[in-house]
């Protein structure tokens, strides 16, 4: 970590279990000013995670630090802080905007109305629609504009671009850079890789339970090529592989940037490690 | 206070608006008024069904309260609807005095005791319903069918004691202002299992919810 990178908020051995699915000591910070992709596959444990960053879980083990204070000292402070936005979640869709936000704003001392204002025109957004008369993105864009005006300094985003079309993802993303500019810090939740490789500072990769990696978007897809190859791959490729997918020619197969010259790799896309590594990680 | 106002303003299903207005039920001769009070308790499970659907508790923890707060505020706001139902109820009974009454071969007489009896039903109510109820959210279903099992067993066995307790049959169940002294101490008693029936409530329902996990 850099000297002038701030942890904001910390993760320290996370546990949670359940019939079927442990969440196995997560440990990770999210540095001020960034945005971190969270990936991993359907029931990795990004939804589990993000559950207990925001205590709608009680964990097996392990803390949450905000600002260095733990979770469990100041709850309530500390939610004060946090805008949890997620697709699949719409509160009350029958109620009309004004009404949710004049309910929601009394519970924040430091409620912003003109930065309120200035985020709904911004977004396009009217008071007098319901949350079921709005698109699903336009629905996270109004989440976005009650977290920003109560002065939230994290956004936690859970799968905020599922379902959206490009145009829609395109435009999230914007905002979520927009955000970035301003100094705030994202914690992104997605399977949708290709928006976090426009916007990600860092990456987190949970597995089955278990973060498997922690670091710099860039030096995560620094530290692996793709293959291409017709056919099946011989076998001093296959003992270097990390992942295989099948194609209609033969296969891709993802490899460590050491061996890229050995067998003409080129750049992988976070999708494609993503991919590879959960298609070995299940074989094994 | 904001959580209370939240309530009102996000949660209240509109049967709450008509509900209460059952209590007119007591003019109705030959009827087991205690069923009135049923109403509201269905008003409840309506208000808990429409929250889930609403993902109602998410959106509440997401704010800077505590989950003591949210079950405290939600349990106050039902028991609002309650109160609001016994002073109906009592307005009706005046009502029903004003134009003659006659004796209810249903359960109690429409009376003083009519509210104390209205008073122990939610207090029952509430002690059943609102624990199971918060140590799952997901499923206000099962809790308001204990909940109303129970409700039903009280309204039953209060019909039974109007034939076959002393107390009840020559005492309570009998015109106004007849034996006031008598009723108007089961009332207060009345009364008060509904404030104790209820903190305890809010302190059973509190400490389940606090340990629940809640899944998004």
């Amino acid at each position: 970590m850099e000297n002038n990178e701030k942890i904001l908020l910390s993760v320290q051995g996370l546990e949670k279990n359940y019939p079927g699915f442990s969440l196995k000591g997560i440990s990770f910070g999210l540095r001020e000013g960034m945005i971190t992709g969270f990936i991993g596959r359907n029931g990795a444990g990004k939804t589990t995670t993000i559950n207990g960053i925001l205590g709608f879980l009680r964990p097996d083990g392990g803390e949450v630090r905000y600002r260095g204070v733990p979770l469990t000292e100041d709850e309530q402070g500390i939610r004060a802080k946090i805008g949890f936005v997620s697709a699949g979640m719409t509160y009350y869709t029958r109620k009309t905007l004004k009404t949710i936000t004049d309910v929601t704003k009394e519970f924040y001392p430091d409620w912003d109305e003109g930065a309120y204002r200035k985020y709904m025109q911004a977004f396009g957004l009217t008071e007098e629609k319901t949350p079921a008369e709005l698109s699903n993105g336009m629905k996270i864009k109004y989440a976005l504009a009650l977290a920003l005006s109560h002065g939230a300094e994290l956004f936690i985003l859970d799968e905020p671009t599922s379902g959206l079309d490009p145009i829609s993802r395109e435009e999230l993303v914007e905002v979520f850079l927009r955000l970035k500019d301003e100094g705030k810090t994202i914690l992104f939740s997605t399977h949708i890789t290709s928006d976090l490789e426009k916007c990600a500072d860092r990456i987190l990769f949970i597995q089955r339970g278990t973060l498997m990696a922690d670091e710099g978007l860039d030096e995560f897809r620094e530290k692996y090529r793709i293959a291409e190859i017709s056919g099946k791959p011989g076998e001093e490729l296959q003992a270097a592989a990390k992942g295989l997918c099948r194609t209609r020619e033969g296969a891709t197969v993802l490899i460590s940037r050491e061996d890229a010259a050995k067998f003409e790799g080129r750049e992988a896309t976070l999708e494609e490690i993503m991919v590879h590594l959960e298609k070995e990680a299940e074989e094994a | 206070m904001k959580l209370l106002k939240k309530e009102f303003r996000l949660c209240m299903h509109p049967v709450g608006y008509i509900m209460p207005l059952m209590s007119a039920l007591i003019l109705v001769p030959g009827y087991p008024y205690g069923v009135c009070c049923f109403y509201t308790t269905l008003v409840v499970f309506f208000i808990c069904l429409t929250a889930r659907e609403n993902h109602d508790a998410t959106y509440t923890l997401t704010l800077p309260v505590s989950r003591r707060d949210a079950v405290s505020a939600r349990i106050l706001f039902c028991t609002i609807l309650e109160i609001i139902q016994i002073v109906l109820m009592g307005g009706m009974i005046l009502i029903k005095y004003a134009i003659g009454t006659m004796p209810n071969p249903a359960g109690l007489d429409a009376g003083l005791a009519m509210i104390g009896e209205g008073l122990i039903l939610f207090a029952l109510f509430n002690l059943i319903f609102f624990p199971i109820y918060y140590g799952d959210i997901n499923k206000p279903g099962k809790a308001f069918l204990i909940g109303s099992i129970a409700v039903f067993v009280w309204i039953i066995g209060e019909i039974i004691a109007c034939y076959t307790v002393p107390f009840v049959q020559f005492v309570l169940d009998t015109a106004d202002p007849l034996y006031m002294r008598e009723k108007g101490l089961f009332t207060l008693g009345g009364a008060a299992l509904f404030a104790a029936g209820t903190m305890m409530a809010v302190n059973r329902s509190a400490k389940k919810f606090e340990e629940a996990d809640l899944a998004l």
